[in-house]
């Protein structure tokens, strides 16, 4: 069976119910339904759910009659698309040649070591991400780190790794305050 | 509306602002806020609102990028017939005391208490610096975070494409046409033909600024000469050179200046529609480009009819997501079309078959910057600045161990030694420099004895590197070139998008032939090896990205092989 | 046209031809893996690189269209020396398993390392992808040996139009895959098999050919398929007179190189054991005709429902001439006693053309009868 030669189904929300898919549903709307617009509405997608799954590209190759197999091929070729969903607490390491210059290797193997993952992975309990970013455009505050949305620039290894371990011990107090109340 | 109508809206701006005894800038650029900018503008408009005074007292204003980023956040005070006075490092406490010391107060309590500062801490000491300036507590605290502009870093710049950043408000399109804004594309209209403005272009010297150097006049002619329905203007902001960010701030902090270039590139070649592709790591700038084309249509500066004349052209915005070969014209293209952004072969050019195989103009942010000023002030005028054969300004995005870093315009010609000991205040911590590193991963380092060698697209390559989009990294002598080439090598293998052998396989065996030297497990034989294979990569990858991969590691070999050598096992002894 | 002159020949060319191809018309081999001439240029390989005349790199002639006054050189020194440096890349993650591999003989990588002298790599071996993906009875993936050339996602999206693989990844952890990297069964594969014909390596491979042989101790055999009535010319190899693949070559008049799912995978039928080889003729009638000894009765139950039923159980072997005199005896006594229009004909698409016609002729003049009907029609 070949997706080639049907037309485009509008969309109306996905059996499932999620409301989420309603704002991709306004996405491809606006595009009108273009093949072309597929980057854009992974890029919204990305944003909406935090990370792509199967079911969203299914939606998505459906609706833009696009075959899946491309779909897939597209989504696995930039960077910015997660498959995996990101830990509670995400802290981003920029690597750009300023930050790198100044250390930024010494940060990512510190937090490595402290929450013994690599770079681009989410800790077993899914409470922390490292991630690598390929330069924040911040270089006159290098080396530069972003926790949980707030940049902090000038940092050394001790310094993120004692801030990221605090903020996760705090969410690994509450997950076990819950776990006794519950 | 028509260009009358808008210039009326903007000299009414004017008026506005000159109203004002002072105007408080406030840069809200990226590294700015980073650097806490955001609490630095909320205190400023809060201290002046609690000050009561006169409505044209002061006026708190947002705006982008001062350049001097190493001491943001940055906030001026241009005071009606006095000269302006620019403040680094600023918190929210000295916010305070900006606005104490230039706005009438009405009340005690927002002045600050006098008391002792530590004096041992040295201005180039920066972690500290930075620290012991938040604690402002005395007039000669506060007296320090005034930072002189006549300084070489401000003095030898020479400002065009960032004409208005760090004096504008980037969301108000009035500020924009208070500025002269638009002005260049109501002539274009009015008065010139295509070709004529092609020709303008091509006269002025203007080059690619995206790294190639290719002549922006003739890239639009080519597309203006071809006969099609359909002609497209895509404008490059993948700015993926990490330690790159020039693009970005043209983008944020003066967005309708890269729109007006855009619509006078679009009427000279034929084109009814456009695109600015931007990378997904720069929501903020995503943010102000369609704001401004939302301001733009809503004011009929975009749409079926520019400025009331037979014009027509729309722009739309599209993300990149995540990939460094997609600033290459094809791969970009592809990327617009919904598809890997993988390269294609070229000829075809873009120019005769680009965007859905239309003819199509690409250029650079930083090019398209530059086309509002030509058209106003004139190809002659433009080419009296830099060299003979590269013509105009060039912003860099000056990073790495330097006192100052930022964002820089500068005139082309100047020598590396100006930039790296004038406007950069020279290598803090004692140390020495030892490369200047410019256009990122495709580019090459430029050592000690070639510092005076002008800054300009034949002397860089000549030198073994490339112009680049901007980047350019100051290295001191803590850093290890064969550990440098391999950051940007790693880097390459990342980003490499995998059609082609030499890139997808030769940047694998580069790197791995790095790691086996930087780890001394290599022989001289591994070093021939090396360059070789560099060789190989740079003659026949299939795209930009492939050809200039090698260029690091051809540049530290050429430059610094005894550094190389020293890793080897079987070198001679010296 | 264009007249351009290619290695000192002046070769005159259509326009829109490539240099690449202007070249092959000419009898000038120029070396290439990712190009095929039904699908869309890629570019990627980079070994059909050729000098052009002012041009200081060398530019790839598979996509340099054909223009007036051009002057190519297609082999030098140079240009050896850096194809001979591309494969080095390609077998510095290619395992050299020639010695076992059953595309040995076959294989485009081998073909070119033998041309241009690459014995081994100089580079540290490592493979990229490491994966051997054995969902499907018709083909395998092992990936190892993959060169990511692209003609099997080219040629599933262009010529097919099913579009299962795409590359997926980038740089050097790309590979061809399916979405989600789901067994091929649950995407839109028909299982042709036309990315198999096409692969230049061992990395696809129909799973009968799996240590069936050398590629040169096969015999080939063209015939035409019988599935249907496109009528697909094929080739099989054969090893001791047994099929072990099917295949279409590029001169085959309706096909090409490209066959269906039936015609490549489909003919097991041929040497299945079970396969009738000669007419046969139910026991009880064999036994009433005199040509068996047996008295056998029809069972109750089917000899169907049995598992495994031997045909020898319940059928006698007999000739041609014994049956088809059977045939014509029996069809001539029911119309006379029940009419022509009492029997039936049923036409088949894996029959010919001219074997219709004469069935369909015979039904009406010989039978008498127009109930004629054909398998299509179901």
């Amino acid at each position: 069976m070949t997706t080639q030669n049907q037309p485009n189904t509008e969309s109306e929300g996905h059996p499932s119910g999620d409301d989420r898919y309603l704002s991709i549903d306004k996405s491809m709307r606006q595009f009108k339904y273009e093949k072309d617009s597929l980057l854009e509405v992974l890029n919204a997608a990305q944003e909406v759910f935090g990370h792509l799954s199967r079911d969203l590209l299914i939606y998505i190759a459906t609706h833009l009659n696009v075959p899946l197999s491309q779909v897939y091929g597209v989504a696995t070729f930039y960077h910015l698309f997660t498959f995996d969903p990101q830990g509670e607490h995400n802290c981003i390491i920029c690597k750009g040649t300023a930050c790198h210059v100044k250390g930024a290797d010494e940060i990512i193997a510190a937090l490595s070591e402290e929450f013994q993952i690599e770079a681009g992975e989410t800790t077993e309990d899914g409470l922390f991400s490292l991630t690598i970013a390929r330069c924040l455009g911040s270089c006159g505050l290098a080396p530069v780190i972003v926790l949980d949305g707030q940049v902090y620039g000038k940092e050394t290894p001790d310094a993120v790794t004692r801030r990221a371990a605090e903020v996760v011990a705090l969410s690994r107090e509450t997950l076990a305050e819950n776990v006794e109340v519950g | 509306m028509n260009f009358d109508k808008l210039e009326e809206i903007g000299n009414q701006e004017r008026s506005r602002q000159e109203a004002y005894k002072r105007r408080i800038f406030c840069c809200t650029s990226t590294a700015c806020l980073s650097a806490g900018a955001g609490q630095v503008h909320n205190t400023l408009d809060q201290a002046v609102a609690a000050c009561q005074c006169d409505a044209n007292e002061a006026e708190v204003v947002k705006t982008g990028c001062m350049g001097l980023c190493s001491a943001g956040p940055l906030v001026r005070v241009d005071q009606k017939g006095q000269d302006p006075l620019l403040y680094g490092n600023v918190s929210p406490e000295s916010a305070q005391y900006i606005i104490s010391k230039h706005v009438p107060i009405q009340r005690d309590d927002l002045t600050v208490d006098e008391d002792e500062m530590d004096q041992s801490v040295a201005p180039h000491d920066f972690p500290h610096y930075r620290a012991s300036l938040r604690r402002i507590r005395t007039k000669t605290d506060f007296d320090r975070l005034i930072i002189p502009l006549d300084i070489p870093f401000f003095a030898k710049q020479e400002k065009v494409v960032l004409n208005e950043t760090g004096r504008i408000d980037p969301d108000k399109i009035e500020d924009y046409l208070a500025h002269g804004g638009y002005r260049a594309l109501a002539h274009v209209l009015e008065n010139m033909t295509p070709e004529e403005v092609c020709n303008e272009i091509l006269g002025s010297g203007l080059r690619g600024r995206g790294g190639a150097g290719f002549p922006t006049g003739m890239k639009w002619n080519f597309v203006r000469q071809e006969s099609a329905d359909q002609k497209y203007v895509i404008v490059n902001g993948d700015e993926g050179d990490p330690g790159a960010y020039m693009d970005r701030t043209v983008m944020e902090d003066d967005p309708h200046r890269v729109l007006e270039g855009m619509m006078i590139c679009a009427y000279a070649v034929g084109a009814s529609s456009g695109y600015l592709y931007i990378r997904g790591e720069y929501p903020i700038a995503v943010e102000r480009i369609r704001k401004a084309i939302r301001s733009a249509r809503r004011w009929q500066i975009l749409g079926r009819s520019v400025m009331g004349t037979d014009f027509q052209f729309v722009a739309d915005v599209r993300i990149g997501a995540g990939a460094f070969v997609c600033g290459e014209e094809t791969a970009l293209i592809h990327s617009v079309e919904g598809k890997r952004g993988m390269p294609r072969m070229r000829p075809p050019y873009p120019s005769t078959s680009g965007l859905w195989d239309a003819p199509t103009v690409i250029n650079n942010v930083e090019t398209m910057a530059n086309v509002p000023s030509i058209i106003n002030k004139g190809a002659a005028w433009y080419a009296n600045i830099g060299t003979e054969k590269s013509k105009g300004t060039k912003v860099f995005a000056l990073a790495g161990h330097l006192r100052n870093t930022g964002l820089i315009e500068v005139p082309m010609g100047i020598t590396l030694r100006e930039i790296v000991y004038e406007i950069g205040g020279g290598i803090p911590g004692g140390r020495e420099f030892k490369a200047a590193q410019t256009g990122g991963p495709s580019g090459g380092c430029i050592p000690m004895e070639y510092l005076d060698s002008p800054v300009d697209y034949e002397s860089l390559n000549q030198l073994g590197s490339i112009m680049g989009s901007g980047g350019l990294v100051i290295i001191d002598d803590s850093t290890e070139m064969p550990d440098f080439a391999k950051y940007f090598m790693e880097f390459c293998v990342d980003e490499s998008c995998g059609k082609c052998v030499p890139c997808r396989i030769g940047t694998v065996q580069i790197s791995k032939l790095l790691d086996k030297l930087i780890a001394g497990g290599g022989s001289l034989e591994d070093l021939e090896k090396l360059d070789n294979l560099c060789q190989t990569v740079k003659t026949t990858s299939l795209c930009g990205l492939g050809q200039s991969a090698p260029n690091p590691v051809l540049s530290t070999l050429r430059y610094f092989r005894g550094e190389y050598e020293t890793l080897v096992q079987d070198a001679p002894a010296d | 046209m264009a007249e351009l002159i290619i290695d000192g020949h002046k070769i005159q060319a259509e326009n829109g031809t490539t240099v690449l191809e202007a070249a092959l018309n000419n009898n000038i081999d120029i070396p290439r893996l990712c190009h095929h001439p039904e699908l869309s240029v890629s570019g990627g390989c980079r070994l059909c690189i050729v000098n052009l005349e002012g041009y200081q790199n060398p530019v790839p002639s598979c996509g340099l269209a054909c223009e007036d006054g051009m002057v190519v050189t297609t082999k030098n020194e140079t240009l050896s020396g850096l194809r001979r440096e591309i494969i080095d890349l390609f077998i510095s993650e290619h395992p050299l398993d020639c010695f076992t591999c059953d595309k040995s003989g076959a294989c485009q990588l081998q073909k070119y390392a033998y041309e241009f002298g690459v014995d081994k790599t100089r580079h540290e071996f490592e493979i990229s992808k490491p994966l051997y993906q054995d969902d499907n009875p018709f083909f395998i993936r092992d990936h190892q040996y993959c060169i990511l050339c692209g003609r099997c996602v080219r040629v599933c999206e262009e010529v097919v139009g099913a579009s299962a693989i795409d590359f997926v990844k980038r740089g050097f952890t790309s590979q061809i895959g399916t979405p989600f990297d789901d067994p091929l069964k649950d995407t839109t594969c028909v299982f042709c098999g036309n990315c198999v014909q096409i692969c230049p390596t061992a990395a696809l491979l129909p799973v009968s050919r799996l240590d069936r042989g050398r590629e040169w101790e096969l015999d080939r055999i063209k015939t035409i398929c019988g599935y249907c009535g496109v009528g697909c010319q094929i080739e099989y190899a054969l090893k001791d007179g047994e099929i072990v693949y099917a295949q279409s070559t590029a001169d085959a008049p309706v096909n090409g190189e490209f066959l269906c799912t039936k015609g490549r995978f489909g003919w097991d039928f041929a040497t299945a054991p079970d396969r009738l080889i000669s007419p046969m003729v139910r026991k009880d009638l064999a036994f009433e005709l005199g040509l068996t000894d047996e008295n056998w009765q029809l069972p109750e139950t089917s000899p169907l429902s049995v598992r495994n039923p031997k045909i020898e159980d319940s059928f006698v072997p007999v000739g041609w001439d014994t049956a088809l005199d059977l045939v014509a005896d029996r069809l001539a006594a029911i119309v006379k006693e029940s009419g022509p229009d009492s029997i039936m004909g049923l036409a088949s698409a894996r029959c010919t053309n001219e074997e219709n016609y004469i069935f369909q002729k015979f039904m009406r003049l010989g039978i008498g009868t127009n109930n004629l009907d054909h398998c299509a029609r179901l």
